[in-house]
């Protein structure tokens, strides 16, 4: 584990105001609706800024994987422009990242490793700083490529998608607390139905249900995407199956058959609901996540996104606030979908767009009102040539169209690919 | 912690019957505790890991008189949330209240009220003096040091507060309310109780989606089974021997309820 700084900081500066003469805080100001429901300061208005957690790229930049300050404030002097970058110095596939449950702290992770960067957003929220690297998933857990970075009350789980001994689809999660030292793990149920692959995972506290889904393995999300369809034998190792969770207990109660690796989770926001949605990428199907009426946990097959004979390859999905719609990027078209989720168990699709020649990661503002999209899936399976585009691109959203409002190109301003997305704020400052 | 067990001195039957013939919580807003939206798992069959130490600082009594935060933290489980006085929130210190109101009577007979403790700790030094704690804490003051030791803590300044509440990773925030015209400064967080062995670590961190008595004394319960199989109470697991603090040497904090 590495040190960069201290630990301590914002908060003592914070206190020393709020106890001094009383601290007019700007109103909460932004957030996007697919974080931990533990995480602390939910915002609600214009959000300032967009961190992408960006691939390095051979002899673009600096090749480093890094976490890139975007600003998205409108009535900002530098809208739409990048405000700066932290290079972590090395690639190791970047992929996603998540918020501690109390704000400070950005968790991201690559899918080459078990290495984990924690940037301090909380000092300055405009200047993310990488404050520590943790080395010791993979000794500790023998778990390989961190995916999802979940904030439970002053802890992080971390999903692997893979293990350090054959490099496959079997693999589990780590527990670390917010100062990033090991805590334990859970491996993914091979079981009563269970592959034990991993991909996502996502908490419904109030029902103490945890659920994850399954991807596939270092071995084949690290090959290039044309080499790897064509290896039959290969395309087998992909997960297939979703988990429900005692929370509490971190013991896996049910295993659902959900083909086609079922990715990110999304639980309703809305109170009162009790159901999350996914979608499966290889079968390009949404799938509900729901108790049936005797209260028994259920799986089944909602929705059909896009063509699947064309395999669209659905990847992320973005939950409005009440819960009645979705966001569906699907990778291959490029397209962006809209569904409506008034009734769960039959979402209609009430729009599409193609957004980019290839897209990948989508969130909204709490709002609905903003959408922003990222280009990059994966090293090897983003597309060549003139369709490797790599970009964040804002849209704004009135219920009826998406109308793009920036562009950031990550190819020409040298930052490599744009993967994961999450909104911060000036608001959310620690201290002057 | 093996799971599985019933073993261990004080089964889950014990603590429900407490709360069976408890009064209804009050709480300082009189509002009945809502259901717990699930059957939590059963003592002793799953384990409460290790979180982080519990920090350490300085913290003052209802007496008025200075003592460490660790003097009320260690050698029983402790059940500790930071709050304001002025906190009305639903989901925040009236709630924590409630819990702890509840949690007190259902560990008051002779098997549990050593072995349990609650501490609640203002983090609004300005406002929440020992005296305004006093107040605040009322009858539950008052119990002739008979029943379970609840201990109202307070700080005498921010530079005394700021380690505690970023040791526990405790958000909070104040903004300044100028809706009735005056400026007012309006301190707001997230509820967070942190569930504390007798070595000083944080073993459970409840959020207002699962602080219920329920889950608090089922924890409860798992911690006295793996005590039980480690050896007991007294001597506590094997945890680093500084942390621990011997029955026999630990003493009465200065601010023991001892009655009006």
């Amino acid at each position: 584990m590495t040190f960069h700084r201290p630990w301590r900081g914002g908060i003592a500066v914070a206190l020393g105001l709020v106890f001094a003469s009383g601290m007019l805080v700007g109103a909460a100001s932004a957030d996007e609706t697919c974080n931990s429901p533990y995480i602390a300061k939910l915002i609600k208005g214009q959000e300032d800024y967009v961190y992408v957690w960006a691939l390095g790229v051979e002899g673009v930049g600096d090749g480093s994987d890094k976490l890139v300050t975007v600003d998205v404030n409108p009535k900002s002097k530098t809208y739409g422009k990048v405000l700066g970058s932290v290079s972590v110095g090395g690639r190791g596939e970047a992929h996603h990242m998540g918020f501690t449950d109390d704000r400070r702290f950005i968790w991201a992770g690559g899918l080459a490793e078990s290495k984990i960067s924690v940037f301090d957003i909380a000092s300055d929220p405009a200047k993310p700083k990488l404050v520590k690297t943790i080395t010791d998933m993979g000794d500790k857990t023998g778990y390989l490529g961190p995916h999802t970075y979940y904030a439970l009350p002053g802890r992080m789980l971390v999903q692997a998608l893979s293990n350090t001994k054959d490099k496959g689809g079997v693999t589990g999660m780590a527990l670390y607390n917010n100062k990033g030292e090991f805590i334990a793990s859970y491996a993914m149920p091979t079981e009563g139905g269970g592959d034990g692959y991993g991909y996502d995972l996502a908490v419904n506290p109030k029902r103490n249900v945890l659920l994850t889904s399954s991807f596939t393995g270092y071995a084949n999300y690290m090959r290039p995407l044309g080499e790897l369809i064509k290896d039959a034998e290969a395309m087998k190792h992909f997960g297939n199956t979703m988990v429900a969770w005692d929370l509490k207990a971190m013991k896996p109660k049910k295993v659902f058959s959900v083909p086609g690796a079922p990715l990110e989770i999304r639980w309703s926001l809305k109170t009162g609901d009790n159901w999350a949605i996914t979608a499966a990428a290889l079968t390009s199907k949404l799938w509900l996540i729901k108790p049936d009426s005797r209260g028994e946990w259920q799986a089944k097959e909602v929705a059909t996104i896009g063509d699947p004979t064309k395999i669209p390859l659905p990847v992320d999905i973005s939950i409005s606030r009440d819960g009645k719609g979705l966001w569906v990027n699907t990778f291959m078209d490029g397209t962006t979908r809209y569904f409506d989720l008034s009734n769960p168990e039959a979402p209609k699709q009430t729009y599409e767009k193609v957004t980019g020649k290839q897209v990948n990661m989508i969130s909204q503002s709490w709002d609905g009102k903003r959408v922003y999209i990222t280009s990059s899936l994966l090293a090897n399976w983003d597309k060549g040539g003139a369709d490797n585009e790599q970009f964040l691109r804002g849209f704004s959203w009135d219920g009826k169209e998406l109308k793009p409002t920036f562009e950031v190109d990550f190819a020409k301003e040298n930052l490599g690919r744009a993967h994961h997305m999450k909104l911060g704020s000036r608001a959310l400052r620690n201290g002057p | 912690m093996t799971a599985g067990g019933r073993r261990g001195a004080l089964p889950a039957l014990v603590l429900l019957a407490c709360l069976a013939w408890a009064p209804p919580a009050p709480g300082h807003d009189g509002a009945p505790l809502a259901p717990l939206d699930f059957d939590p798992p059963r003592p002793g069959t799953y384990t409460l890991h290790r979180i982080m130490a519990a920090p350490d600082g300085e913290v003052v009594g209802l007496d008025g008189r200075a003592d460490r935060l660790s003097h009320f933290t260690r050698g029983r489980i402790t059940l500790l949330g930071f709050i304001y006085t002025t906190c009305t929130d639903p989901e925040g210190c009236p709630l924590a209240y409630r819990v702890f109101d509840t949690v007190k009577q259902a560990v008051a007979g002779p098997a549990l009220r050593e072995k349990v403790q609650l501490v609640t700790l203002s983090f609004d030094p300005l406002r929440d003096t020992p005296d305004v704690m006093r107040r605040y804490a009322g009858s539950r003051v008052s119990d002739n040091g008979h029943g379970p030791r609840w201990y109202f803590l307070t700080t005498r300044s921010a530079r005394e507060l700021t380690p505690l509440v970023e040791g526990f990773g405790q958000d909070l925030r104040s903004t300044i309310d100028r809706s009735n015209g005056a400026a007012r400064r309006e301190l707001s967080h997230v509820l967070k109780v942190f569930l504390i062995d007798p070595a000083g670590f944080v073993r459970e961190i409840y959020t207002s989606t699962f602080l219920h008595p329920r889950t608090v004394l089922n924890d409860v319960e798992t911690l006295l089974m793996e005590l039980t199989d480690m050896g007991g109470l007294v001597t506590g697991p094997p945890s680093p021997p500084a942390l621990v603090a011997p029955r026999g040497t630990r003493g009465t904090p200065r601010n023991t309820p001892t009655g009006p």
